[in-house]
């Protein structure tokens, strides 16, 4: 099987009509990620065994008769998704061991579907970051630098096709970030349209279970399995009340494209230019285009910061080395916190732990955490205005190439690759990634955003947009 | 100097429902540590909270029955702190907007007279699991069952001006949170806890004097007790020129004395925010309505009708509605039996001491109305005397079989036979002349002893109206 220009639609089709076995295209696939995973670095963990015998049991419902929308879809899964009977690290050392007694609702509903769960993908420390750097197996590698990081490495793992689908968090924009870094797409779903329940994310409010794959139909078939309401996260109610507008024809002529002219001049040359070109093609196929422009994106990434720096010290309080984590012995109480907690939260963790202890603190709370909220507030009219006069945003999705593995970068020039991912989380809309060309032979992708629970029309746009998906030269398999 | 004494009460209640407060698990008491628990409510990560919508109304009924307004949108906060019997490392509360708040509740004071307590807030909140100290070696060990159970807190504001006040304010807080089916208040089992705040100052005083905090006080005896302990040494202070110092004090059952916990009222920092995964809890003035309506007839106002409606003395409808439990057998009685005062009499006198005895709630014994009624019929009768009753009354309980069976096992039915009963009196008058010589010269006390001869002789199962009646006419008046 060409894995290379495979997609999840094509390979359910195979499975489904005959043409191959779950079987045959998982361990084939598995051999693949296996030897592609001493260069790249993906993968935690590749779940061998446990793969194959899903695969089986896919392979006995499609010779019953059933017709799986995913059958035999090899899936890979970043290890912050608690899948039952596979261990989940939360990339910290303290979780080697860990194996939850439930599934992410995700994750079921996929391999409900016919996917198969290939393994467990590398991420940063906790969940927290875009990079990988801090994870403690190493950076997951860019498929077409090795020596820059991938961002996501489940990205990577869809760019060298080690899998077709791939299902990550995104808080701040690790999932758009890396699907730009590694040309692949990437969708931020809108709040409340796929449930989180066991995510564990670092901050509730903003962390979210989005879908990256290479090709369009193939992010809209997973998003379909996925997404509905479930009572055991709340926030899906909404989806119930408003729903989608599914099956929404979607037309160029009729669809007004906002170009962001004055955010533009934000980015470096190349990048700049890359927009331009971008706008011009959109234009060719037919959208309208208009002008916006956002006043308060700098305020925005400051916002999404302190929040989620609030809400990582009290989400990750839970590990307190009584239940979780490696509890060594202790003379008392704090010295047993002390020492658990140090083992499991690498730097990062802690000290977006120790900042949101500050913000929150007597006195903090009205200085930072009361005036993000209000930012925030602002933040959601701006967006809501905006799209009032346009049906889907084009917007940057990051601001420099990835970074090379070996680069030291201060954590605050960090915090600003976010600018235009951050922003668009705290406003609680849906985002796609696209690539959109390459700059210095590494690619390049831009946000498409759209109103509340209008997945469908961004797939639909982005399909009518994205040239035909490049291969990572380097990778040769 | 005269001090007045000013206390303020915190109440936490723990409410009667099927489940935990944001998960599934039941709220039910068992010895065998962590049965009660699941991936919630012990933390897992990815696990989201669920609320339980009977909790709210639980809590609303609480509230509207406390006079309170009603905030129609309330949601959770997160009290962040370390300690091992919160799993998550904080706890949901309403700390922001409380459910209910500006209530009240009117007591009598020391003198008598209706007095207005003002209850600042009633708020929702999850309950904590429950340490265990190991009493040998140096391990401490917790037991999460408790972790997740719904809890109200009632705080009233600094009304009450002595340990009887704060005695009376808790019966009737019991008393209403019983009568609604909010909670079953057991004091001893811990569903009722109270902490009191006291402090003095000089009469006439308009400022606050320092307060300490009395805690672990367990029944509403300890709590006036501990309550006049520290006001005396409170007041001893004040008059020998020391000041107060502000601490948290534990009450001590064994020494009848308080004892220093934390040596100063240490300011926690909860660092509170509100919780990014809980939906807001909106209600509607259709649901406070409808709540309202569906509030149970209060202890005062059922002890009004009962001596208005039945003619019961005032201290009989007191006693009668003390707990929902009897005021409801006593109606259920009447249901069957019309005859107010002597159903009163013998639920307040015999059945209540086999209750006080079995130490049973009324609806859990098995002497239920229908078999009250039915040795309260045979009575009437004249099937059994009222003194044999007590006795049947007595057995029936402990043996759990209806009156009848008893009279009937026992062979206690009622001599109401004239012709029988006119022999034993014969034999009683042949063998007791001078009795009967001593009545006819005028000492009618001796009629007293001749009707007891003939009791004895038929052990008791005389009719004693019946005897007197032939006594008299045999002998002669
Ligand atoms: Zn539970």
């Amino acid at each position: 099987m060409e894995f290379r220009k495979m997609t999840a639609c094509r390979a359910a089709e195979a499975v489904n009509n005959g043409e191959t076995t779950a079987c045959q295209l998982i361990k084939e696939i598995l051999e693949r990620c296996n030897v592609l995973n001493g260069k790249l670095n993906t993968f935690i963990k590749i779940a061998g065994p446990e793969a194959l015998e899903q695969a089986a049991a896919v392979d006995k419902q499609v010779k019953s008769g059933q017709k799986l929308p995913l059958a035999g879809v090899p899936v890979a899964v970043k290890d912050d998704l608690c899948c039952r009977d596979l261990p989940t690290s939360f990339g910290s050392p303290a979780f080697k061991n860990f194996i939850s007694p439930y599934g992410a609702a995700a994750v079921e509903k996929l391999t409900d579907a016919g996917a198969v769960v290939i393994g467990k993908t590398n991420l940063d420390d906790m969940g927290i970051g875009s990079t990988t750097t801090s994870s403690p197996a190493g950076p997951a590698l860019n498929p077409w630098a090795p020596d820059r990081v991938a961002g996501s490495a489940g990205a990577a793992a869809v760019a060298a096709a080690q899998c077709l689908i791939f299902l990550e968090s995104d808080s701040g924009g690790a999932l758009r970030q890396g699907a730009s870094h590694c040309g692949v797409i990437g969708l931020r779903p809108t709040m409340g349209r796929v449930s989180r329940y066991g995510l564990h994310t670092f901050a509730s409010s903003f962390g979210q279970i989005g879908i990256t794959a290479s090709s369009t139909d193939d992010i809209l078939a997973a998003l379909e399995v996925i997404s509905g309401f479930d009572a055991r996260d709340a926030s899906t109610a909404l989806y119930r009340e408003k729903s989608a507008e599914k099956n929404a024809a979607v037309e160029p002529e009729i669809i007004k494209i906002g170009y962001p002219t004055a955010i533009i001049a934000l980015l470096a040359p190349d990048h700049r230019n890359l927009m331009e070109r971008a706008r011009e093609d959109i234009e060719a196929s037919g959208f309208q285009l208009t002008d916006f422009k956002l006043d308060l994106l700098a305020e925005a990434l400051r916002a999404y910061y302190i929040i989620a720096f609030a809400e990582t010290s009290s989400n990750l309080s839970r590990f307190d080395g009584i239940r979780f984590g490696m509890a060594d012995y202790a003379e008392n109480l704090d010295e047993l916190y002390y020492k658990s907690r140090r083992l499991t939260f690498g730097q990062e963790a802690s000290r977006r732990s120790i900042f949101g202890t500050f913000i929150l603190s007597q006195g903090n709370y009205d200085r930072y955490y009361r005036q993000a909220l209000k930012i925030w507030t602002l933040v959601r009219r701006e967006f809501t205005a905006v799209l009032d006069q346009c049906d889907l945003l084009l917007m940057p999705a990051v601001r420099t190439l990835p970074q090379l593995v070996t680069e030291q970068i201060d954590f605050c020039r960090l915090y600003e690759e976010d600018l235009f991912c951050a922003p668009v989380s705290l406003a609680g809309l849906p985002s796609l990634c696209l690539p959109v060309g390459e700059v210095d032979q590494l690619p390049v992708g831009l946000q498409l955003v759209g109103r509340p629970f209008s997945e469908e029309m961004l797939i639909g746009a982005a399909s009518r947009i994205i040239p035909e998906i490049k291969f990572p030269p380097n990778v040769i398999c | 100097m005269e001090y007045e004494v000013v206390i303020g009460l915190e109440v936490h209640v723990e409410l009667l429902t099927k489940s935990k407060l944001f998960c599934c698990c039941p709220n039910r008491f068992v010895a065998e540590p962590n049965i009660n628990t699941c991936p919630g409510c012990l933390g897992f990560p990815g696990v989201l909270p669920q609320l339980n919508s009977e909790a709210v109304r639980h809590a609303l009924t609480a509230s509207l029955a406390l006079n309170c307004e009603i905030a129609l949108y309330s949601y959770f906060d997160r009290k962040n702190y370390f300690y091992p019997d919160i799993p998550k490392g904080y706890q949901l509360s309403q700390f922001f907007v409380p459910i209910g708040s500006k209530g009240f509740l009117i007591i009598e004071d020391d003198n008598g007279k209706p007095k207005t307590v003002r209850i600042g807030r009633v708020h929702m909140e999850e309950d904590a699991g429950k340490l265990v100290h190991a009493i040998s070696g140096n391990t401490s060990l917790v037991d999460y069952n408790r972790a997740g159970v719904p809890l109200i807190e009632i705080v009233t504001e600094p009304d009450l001006r002595s340990p009887g006040e704060s005695r009376r304010y808790l019966e009737q807080l019991k008393g209403i949170l019983q009568y609604t089916r909010v909670s079953d208040c057991k004091m001893e089992e811990g569903s009722l806890r109270c902490d009191a705040n006291v402090s003095l100052r000089p009469m006439g005083c308009p400022d606050l004097g320092s307060k300490t905090e009395l805690k672990n006080m367990n029944s509403f005896k300890a709590v006036e007790k501990s309550l006049e302990h520290e006001i005396k040494r409170q007041r001893d202070i004040l008059r020998s020129g020391k000041e107060v110092i502000t601490q948290t004090l534990r009450w001590d059952e064994g020494s009848q004395a308080t004892i220093v916990m934390r040596g100063k009222l240490q300011a926690h920092d909860y660092r509170c925010f509100t919780d990014p995964e809980l939906a807001p809890i909106e209600l509607t003035e259709e649901d406070v309505e409808k709540a309202r309506a569906a509030l149970p007839e209060m202890a005062d106002v059922r002890a009004a009708r009962y001596v208005n409606e039945y003619d019961l003395p005032e201290y009989d409808a007191g006693v009668l509605t003390s707990s929902h439990g009897l005021a409801d057998y006593f109606e259920s009685c009447l249901e069957l039996y019309n005859n107010p005062k002597v159903t009163s009499n013998w639920i307040i006198g015999e059945f209540t001491a086999q209750l006080n005895s079995t130490g049973l709630e009324p609806d859990q014994c098995s002497f239920q109305p229908k078999d009250l009624v039915e040795l309260l019929l045979m009575i009437d009768q004249k099937l059994i005397s009222g003194k044999i009753a007590k006795d049947v009354l007595a057995k029936a309980f402990q043996r759990g079989t209806s009156p009848r069976l008893v009279v009937e096992e026992e062979g206690l039915l009622q001599i109401s036979d004239q012709s029988e009963l006119e022999k034993v009196i014969v034999k009683v008058i042949s063998e007791n002349p001078d009795s009967v010589e001593n009545y006819r010269g005028g000492k009618a006390k001796s009629l007293g002893f001749l009707v007891g001869q003939v009791m004895k002789e038929t052990e008791g199962k005389a009719n004693p109206r019946l005897v007197n009646e032939l006594l008299l006419k045999i002998i002669g008046s």
